[in-house]
């Protein structure tokens, strides 16, 4: 059975994480993404890392690597009026371009949707930009630092009401790309069905900070409904909901219903301090919740996690691992379920990646290529597919367009 | 305008809490008609949550928490103790596309709506089922709390200030993530169901869709076998990069002093220029100690102090405007009321909804975070009061008379 989107064809136009993430999520479900680079430097995601042994080398990123197997790799200049003519002919033969280029550049170069709709009507094309592209601050410069706190989530983490001293925390990687492309292809995958559904395309102009915003949990109605701030110094309401450490490593307790919390001092053999009245409901376990620590401190450094994990999970009770890397590839579950794929490459070489977000009953999520070199199918996409003379490559090479 | 593109699909949805409103909430934002079904003896626990209105809490209809999720959605009430709340339900699923939930493993197989209970209601049915682990593998019937499948995933162990423990999100981040993430797996399966006519059961486990966010992380392990250090703020390619404190907000809230804080990302050799020039000390970028990356790398503490020294007498927004201006990436960081009422961005690009709700007016919500230019993109309604359109649905779509209505009512059927 081939892929849920085996017919598809997109044209990706991506760096760093928001557009190549949104189509590698298409790709690993069967599309083909013929991804565009400029020539030379290629994707900043190949700087990035990290690189097998540390040393950096521009093939054997994992950042790179993990956001870009699947696809097909050509590289182009569209600032050139050559290289934007050679983009026309890929989105005529496309039902997607998802781009993630930064407003001013589309600008400067001319990649607008009016212009790619005359040589495609049917293109559904996707902006995934810090900002959108409307709006004050639709040209701001922007790095995932940036847009992660100006999209309303940093404010909320940091060290908590007793280090008001710390700043606001960034959550690890590149989440707001990630964010903004994985909202970027629900609202593509929307087009798409408009396309089946009319025979015409559109444009998805989709903002990472948007896509943020719309995650703040209960936080950002704070504000309107009860003119409250969220921020990093909140106090919990209801404890334990805490990160703390056992003999062998981190445990993430977790006791959000009564039943939970029962349970658990069950587990710990019902100890005389858990029935004082000061630890009575979850509410007085916040409010002394500096005397509590002391006594789960004290029973859980005798603790290893995976055996407090498997005894409370046991009673229904939602403790978690404090997963480090190692624990995330050594789970038996993942193992079970076959999380990690191996991608071989010719260049990086053979390692483990994170697979499947979900899987299909009927349409399969599989790795059908590793991620390309750079300009690995030029020959392919410009001279067989599109036609171009082994000569109109080889000047095209040699003026820099390709 | 053209239609919505999920104009005409119909999604049962039995989610409830976040990540199954979430993912909902993206399918009601393409026009699907969403029908929750719920019930009063045990309603969604973001009913019962503040935020509230005015501070006054109550009722099950006023929460900012549900009502943000379940926008444009509809809500029915069904009894599933009683025996003809089934059949309305395998009613419902009969003239839907999609059925959606995040129970614990097993309890749709017991409510009687497992996917092969639901493919001989509807042979061409879509399923996806939300849990904390995945329908399979020995940690299947696992208990799974959003607050827990942070670190569960791998994102505390990453995420923290340098030398000290891991670290929180914030937020329940799996929860909205494997959300949007289920959201975009159904409409791959509608595509192919499209092209095929065939429809099929996903299985979503939060913890493998927070995975995949966390490659680098990942891979810094299968690749060279070490953990990554947690670094803060910092970033191994760019300096300065952090989180700057800021004069506080003029204004208390609740008597309280609001700290504020500005993001600075300073990508390189000539955005050092810049920054260096616009915080009126351009010898820095002559000095030996910060003229090149290592060179700041090295000298990263130094410079932290030299930034915030600079940015501790301005606001955040002057912070965050003067170096734009001066061609550096920086950003207010922002809190709900800097979202909610000072960010003219989000006002001009009309980002956020205020629909008439029966209950508690027309709030202000968060909206749709793309826009469309062929299809309507807008949110068709606040979110729903708790069985609001039970009528309506049993009557409209399912075809029941308003006396049998009645009489499901009086049987207690529909509480």
């Amino acid at each position: 059975m081939a892929g849920a989107l085996s017919s598809l064809k997109i044209v990706e136009i991506g760096e760093m994480a928001s557009a190549p993430y949104a189509s590698k999520l298409m790709a690993d479900m069967g599309a083909e993404v013929i991804k565009v680079e400029r020539p030379g430097a290629g994707d900043p995601a190949r700087v990035r890392g990290p690189f097998p042994g540390g040393q950096p080398h521009p093939e054997k990123s994992g950042l790179f690597l993990y956001l870009n197997s699947n696809k097909l790799g050509v590289t182009l200049d569209i600032a050139r009026p050559e290289g934007f003519e050679l983009l026309e002919k890929l989105v005529a033969q496309a039902d997607v371009l998802i781009h993630n280029v930064w407003p001013p550049d589309m600008d400067r170069v001319g990649l607008n949707f009016e212009r790619l709709a005359k040589v495609n009507p049917r293109l559904v094309m996707t902006s995934i930009t810090p900002y959108g592209l409307t709006g004050p601050n639709r040209n701001l410069r922007a790095e995932d630092l940036t847009v992660w706190s100006a999209g309303g989530v940093c404010v909320l983490n940091g060290g908590g009401p007793a280090h008001p001293e710390m700043p606001p925390l960034k959550t690890f990687g590149h989440q707001s790309g990630y964010q903004g492309g994985v909202h970027g292809a629900v609202a593509t995958m929307g087009a798409v069905m408009a396309q089946l559904r009319d025979g015409a395309g559109q444009h998805v102009d989709v903002s990472c900070q948007e896509s943020l915003a719309s995650q703040l949990e209960l936080t950002f109605e704070y504000w309107p409904y009860m003119k409250l701030i969220a921020t990093r110094l909140g106090t919990k309401p209801i404890q334990p909901l805490e990160a703390m450490q056992c003999k062998d490593g981190w445990i993430y307790v977790c006791c959000v219903e009564e039943h939970q919390w029962k349970s658990f001092v069950d587990v710990m053999g019902n100890p005389e301090w858990a029935g004082e009245e000061i630890f009575a409901d979850r509410l007085k376990r916040a409010e002394n919740w500096d005397a509590l620590v002391v006594f789960l401190e004290e029973y859980l450094k005798d603790q290893t996690v995976l055996d407090l994990y498997k005894k409370v999970q046991a009673r229904r009770v939602p403790f978690a691992p404090v997963s480090t890397m190692g624990d995330l590839l050594n789970s038996e579950h993942l193992k079970a379920r076959g999380f990690f794929v191996e991608i071989a490459h010719p260049v990086a070489g053979t390692h483990k990646y994170p697979g499947a977000p979900l899987k299909y009953g009927a349409t399969p999520w599989e790795i059908r290529l590793p991620a390309p070199t750079l300009g690995q199918h030029n020959s392919e996409i410009f001279g067989q597919r599109l036609g171009l003379t082994a000569a109109r490559l080889d000047e095209l090479k040699r003026t820099g367009v390709i | 305008m053209a239609r919505p593109p999920l104009d005409g699909i119909r999604i049962t949805d039995f989610t409830w809490v976040w990540a199954g409103p979430y993912c909902t909430l993206q399918l009601a934002h393409l026009g699907a008609d969403v029908i929750r079904i719920e019930t009063r003896t045990r309603p969604c626990i973001t009913r019962l949550l503040p935020p509230w209105p005015d501070r006054k809490p109550g009722g099950l209809n006023r929460s900012g928490y549900f009502n943000q999720y379940s926008q444009g959605k509809r809500s029915i009430t069904l009894n599933f103790k009683d025996p003809e709340a089934h059949e309305v339900a395998r009613r419902l699923i009969a003239k839907s596309d999609v059925v959606i939930n995040n129970f614990a493993h097993g309890v749709m197989d017991k409510l009687g709506f497992g996917y092969d209970d639901l493919r001989k209601i509807k042979s061409d049915i879509i399923a996806l089922s939300l849990t904390g682990y995945g329908d399979t593998g020995p940690y299947q019937d696992y208990v799974a709390y959003g607050p827990a499948q942070v670190p569960l995933s791998g994102l505390s162990a990453l995420t923290g200030y340098r030398d000290w423990p891991p670290m929180h999100a914030g937020f329940s981040y799996a929860d909205p993530n494997g959300g949007v993430h289920g959201a975009f797996a159904i409409l791959t399966a509608l595509y192919h169901r499209a092209k095929t006519g065939q429809g099929q059961y996903i299985d979503m486990s939060q913890w493998e869709c927070a995975m995949d966010m966390l490659a680098e992380g990942i891979l810094e392990y299968t690749m060279n076998g070490r953990e990554p250090e947690r670094i803060g703020n910092e970033d191994p390619l760019m300096a300065p990069h952090g989180i700057y404190r800021c004069v506080d907000r003029p204004e208390k809230v609740m008597g309280t002093v609001v700290d504020q804080f500005v993001a600075i990302a300073v990508a390189g050799d000539v955005e050092f220029g810049r920054f260096v020039a616009a915080i009126g000390k351009p010898q820095l970028g002559d000095d030996a100690k910060f003229a090149t990356l290592k060179a700041r790398k090295a000298n990263e503490a130094e410079l932290n102090r030299i930034v915030e020294e600079w940015t501790m007498t301005r606001t955040a927004v002057e912070v965050a405007r003067v170096l734009q201006e001066s061609g550096v990436a920086a950003a207010v960081v922002a809190d709900n009321k800097f979202l909610s009422e000072e960010d003219p961005h989000l006002k001009d690009r009309n980002y956020f909804v205020y629909n008439e709700h029966p209950e508690i007016g027309a709030l202000q919500h968060c909206g749709i975070p793309w826009k469309l230019s062929r299809t309507e993109t807008s949110v068709r309604s606040a979110a729903p009061c708790i069985g609001q359109h039970t009528d309506e649905v049993l009557t409209q779509v399912l075809g029941y008379s308003a006396s049998e209505v009645a009489k499901l009512r009086t049987q207690g059927a529909l509480e």
